[in-house]
């Protein structure tokens, strides 16, 4: 499927000798795209070719008197060589002559060790093998079993789509070769009350393949319940509760509250309140954070997108800060190595500090142990949207349901929406116990501000906490 | 190329279909304070091609797939091929596509448009810093995207339209660093080179920084006037933008009427007033965009939205629009603020959720207001419902202007749930 880059690699070797006569450092990072989506709901069926990796194309790095510059294009061969040299050179200059001289960040030119490597994950089934009808017609079984349900729904959404692609990293001395494929898939179900319509959804993914559609059956039932339970929500009295986090609630939390705090781009900014916390205690000693490509989900890569293999991260160990994830640019201002954390949303778009899949260890505790030691507070599940603030580490986060826990039990009353706000590391220090088993789950995509969508997966035991709601 | 795809189609036997032709060049810079850390070019050319299946008893489907210039010909086939066999599984019911139209290339005017793009991120880049030139609060960093393009759309049915389109946007972070090291994070979007506004909103945001490093925790719980402006009213008003798409009014997500009083007959403040601005002479399905009405005096006058959906209500297609205009205002900002209240000026990420119509966030910098009294406060969030607030709801007089937004820079709503911080 991928074979544009077989055969494009020669003449992209042949691009980097002829950028390196100009330029002290040069690499190239081809990628090849295959995106496919299938959804239903009551809006009809769609089969369409989602922009969730943009397409096959290319970005070329050089280094020169001023520093790091890029340049994408999505049209290459042998013949273009020449004009692709004159196209950066002419253009770095107007630029430069239009900035007046502006300075350079100091960075020093990477070192570019050598590197080689060809790896590809696995699926057990090919998104496409099923083939279209059959992919259909088991969303719309699923659809249809959600419908069923009860007949205050108003609709019920069901959809998968995946992303093969294909990525060859070369420069003069590192020539890296993978091939990755997730799939994500969701139920989604809505129930109105008047104007106000609540929706549920329940995510599934892998790193992999079609074989993600086996699970969703178990989700159907479970999304159409909480949808009807939300129509007789209620707003939550704002406050400090104790708290348990379902394993996405505590996912939204590791990536959206700390995790973004700790993207050592924010560093060199100063930008990130962590910088000044590396070796302390930043949160309970139940809590130990990884970043990387130990786990198998949605995020993981054998390397990034600036050519550094990546490995597994231990930010948080044991409660204190180890260290951050750094892309190849900030690990050269910063003087240290890069993490394998330097991610594109395309091959259109500019390299940052990402996370890739991002969760806390387990504990010793059941769930159930967990919900039997809250005396007064709330069951979290279903997080919607969360937002950074690396600086300030202040916690921006939404989930859809709080359950209420009286005595050690669920009550059965739902309050919804729900903001959780407070001081990142005042919550993590209150973390009190923690669930055996992480799950992670990777169906949504994480921007950087408000753009730059790269796809995550992030998660973690249950977590109790004090956490304060409104 | 073109007419390498039109052959390939004719090959394949597919009589139904649209090509969307883009090619994009751009320039960007990215700065950390004045320093420039990472310089960027792009040239992209890209093709769209969407094939339209009509299938019997089951309707009209598509697929669409992306092609680019290198591809060979086999490819091409397989590709479009591909697309075509999938279209008749997406067979939803039958609608007529969109009406051919031809006409002459649309150049967009201005320097933005005509200049090269290495001159006009300059410009932008001297109007970003010019404020710059405070000790205690600075620009921490930057990112500027000037961006050029290129669109034509030709289909099946006969249309052959292109134009031009320019666009310069970026983010910015302001800092102060006494007495509380803070940040505020600012985006900015134009369509031409509005070297003053942006000039304008980096000393806003520079202000806006100075207050939040003073900001104390102190914002109790309870029901406030709240104040939102800026990007916050566009976010608020986009609830009544979803909630009258055709898309959401055929699957029923919407019950909303033509000629309905959708802000209810109780609205006992402003009755709202917008209208959407057409940036592009053409949708991406090459409909004709113009302006159109969307609420007047709180009522709705027109469904929107792509080809298919506005087909299926049987109204004219008008195509996605990017920008929406309020007409409401009948009090300058000042007289807006006058009373207690809480002016919310920044969040860590303002939302609407158009399905169940609560919005929120949690709060950077608000102004507590109350007479002669101004206190900056940080932390605690925002709980509200439009369904609530839509009842009485007050405009500023003063105006806000981005590329997706042209309005009222404030909206005051009444009894607002507020989780405070202080307590």
């Amino acid at each position: 499927m991928f074979e544009v880059i077989d055969r494009v690699k020669p003449g992209l070797q042949k691009l980097i000798a002829a950028l390196r006569e100009t330029y002290p450092y040069a690499s190239v990072l081809a990628v090849a795209d295959d995106c496919r989506s299938w959804s239903i709901s009551r809006g009809g069926v769609n089969i369409g070719t989602p922009r969730m990796g943009g397409g096959t194309g290319y970005v070329v790095r050089v280094f020169d008197g001023t520093g790091c510059a890029e340049y994408s294009f999505n049209e290459f061969s042998e013949e273009k060589i020449p004009g692709i040299c004159e196209t950066l050179a002419r253009r770095l200059a107007e630029q430069g002559k239009a900035l007046e001289g502006a300075a350079p960040l100091p960075t020093p030119v990477p070192a570019d060790e050598p590197a080689a490597l060809k790896k590809e994950t696995a699926w057990k089934v090919h998104p496409r093998d099923p083939g279209d009808e059959a992919i259909v017609k088991k969303l719309t079984a699923l659809r249809e079993k959600a419908l069923a349900c009860d007949a205050r729904i108003l609709d019920a959404q069901a959809q998968v789509a995946y992303r093969s692609c294909r990525k060859l990293f070369l420069s003069e001395n590192r020539d890296l070769d993978q091939t990755l494929m997730w799939t994500t898939a969701m139920v989604a179900v809505m129930a109105n009350r008047g104007q106000e319509i609540k929706m549920s959804y329940r995510p599934f993914s892998v790193l992999g393949g079609a074989e993600v559609l086996d699970d969703m059956d178990a989700g159907v039932e479970k999304a159409a319940a909480d949808a009807l339970e939300l129509l007789d929500s209620q707003p939550i009295a704002p406050g400090e509760y104790e708290c348990v986090c379902d394993p996405d609630t505590t996912g939204m939390i590791v990536h959206e509250a700390f995790g973004h705090g700790v993207e050592m781009d924010m560093f060199v900014k100063d930008r990130a309140l962590a910088r000044e916390f590396v070796g302390e205690y930043v949160a309970s000693p139940l809590v130990t954070m990884h970043d990387g490509s130990a786990v198998e989900q949605t995020a993981t890569a054998f390397f990034d997108d600036e050519g550094t293999l990546t490995g597994d991260t231990i930010v948080i160990d044991k409660g204190v800060l180890k260290t951050g994830m750094c892309d190849a640019l900030s690990a050269a201002r910063l003087g240290m190595a890069p993490t394998g954390n330097g991610r594109r949303e395309s091959y259109e778009r500019k390299a940052y500090t990402r996370m890739t899949n991002t969760y806390f260890q387990g504990g010793e505790f059941t769930p159930e142990e967990m919900i039997a030691s809250v005396k007064d507070g709330f069951l979290l599940e279903s997080p919607s949207s969360g937002m950074e603030d690396p600086k300030n580490w202040g916690i921006q986060c939404m989930v859809t349901t709080a359950r209420e826990i009286k005595d050690g039990r669920l009550t059965g009353k739902i309050f919804s929406p729900i903001v959780l706000t407070g001081y990142v590391p005042d919550l993590l220090k209150s973390v009190t116990m923690m669930s055996k088993t992480p799950e992670l789950s990777g169906s949504g995509f994480c921007g950087k501000g408000y753009k730059e969508w790269v796809k995550v997966s992030d998660g973690g035991p249950y977590m109790k906490a004090r956490i304060r709601l409104g | 190329m073109i007419e390498r795809i039109k052959k390939a189609l004719d090959k394949c036997g597919i009589s139904l279909w649209r090509i969307n032709e883009m090619t994009e060049e751009t320039a960007e810079l990215f700065f950390v304070r004045r320093q420039l850390d990472t310089r960027r070019i792009k040239d992209v050319h890209k093709y769209e091609v969407t094939v339209f299946r009509d299938v019997e008893e089951a309707g009209r489907g598509f697929t669409s797939v992306q092609l680019i210039a290198s591809m060979e010909d086999g490819q091409i086939e397989k590709e479009l091929k591909d697309a075509y066999y999938a279209a008749q599984f997406a067979a939803n019911p039958p609608y007529a596509l969109a009406d051919p139209v031809q006409a002459p290339p649309v150049e967009k005017a201005g320097e933005l448009a005509q200049a090269p793009l290495a001159q006009s991120a300059g410009k932008m880049v001297r109007a970003l810093f010019a404020p710059d030139t405070h000790e205690d609060a600075f620009i921490n960093s930057a990112e500027l995207f000037v961006s050029r393009k290129r669109l034509r759309i030709l289909s099946s049915e006969g249309t052959d339209v292109s134009y031009t389109d320019a666009n310069v946007n970026g983010e910015f972070v302001v800092q102060c660093r006494e007495p509380e090291d803070v940040e505020i994070h600012n985006t900015y979007s134009y369509d031409g080179l509005e070297t003053q506004a942006l000039s304008e909103k980096v000393e806003e945001a520079l202000t806006f920084v100075r207050d939040r490093a003073r900001a104390q925790r102190v914002l109790k719980s309870g029901k406030y006037d709240l104040v939102l402006s800026g990007n916050a009213v566009a976010e608020v008003l986009s609830y009544y933008v979803q909630r009258s798409s055709a898309s959401a009014v055929y699957a029923k997500y919407s019950t909303w009427q033509q000629g309905e009083d959708v802000q209810g007959g109780d609205a006992a403040g402003e009755r709202l007033d917008l209208t959407f601005r057409a940036t592009a002479p053409y949708s991406e399905e090459g409909i004709p965009m113009e302006d159109l009405p969307l609420l007047r005096e709180g009522k709705l006058q027109a469904y929107h939205g792509p080809n298919r959906f506005c087909r299926y209500l049987g109204v004219k297609p008008t195509g996605n629009y990017k920008k929406l205009s309020s007409g409401n205002g009948t009090v300058s900002f000042e007289e807006l603020k006058k009373g207690p209240c809480l002016w919310a000026v920044t969040f860590s990420d303002f939302q609407m959720d158009p399905m169940s119509g609560h919005f929120g966030g949690e709060i950077r910098l608000a102004y507590l207001i109350d007479g002669d009294t101004v206190t900056p406060v940080t932390g605690g969030s925002v709980n509200g419902s439009i369904l609530e607030a839509q009842k009485d709801l007050t405009f500023s007089t003063d105006r806000y202007v981005t590329s997706k937004y042209d309005g009222p820079y404030a909206v005051r709503l009444t009894g607002v749930s507020i989780a405070g911080a202080g307590e």
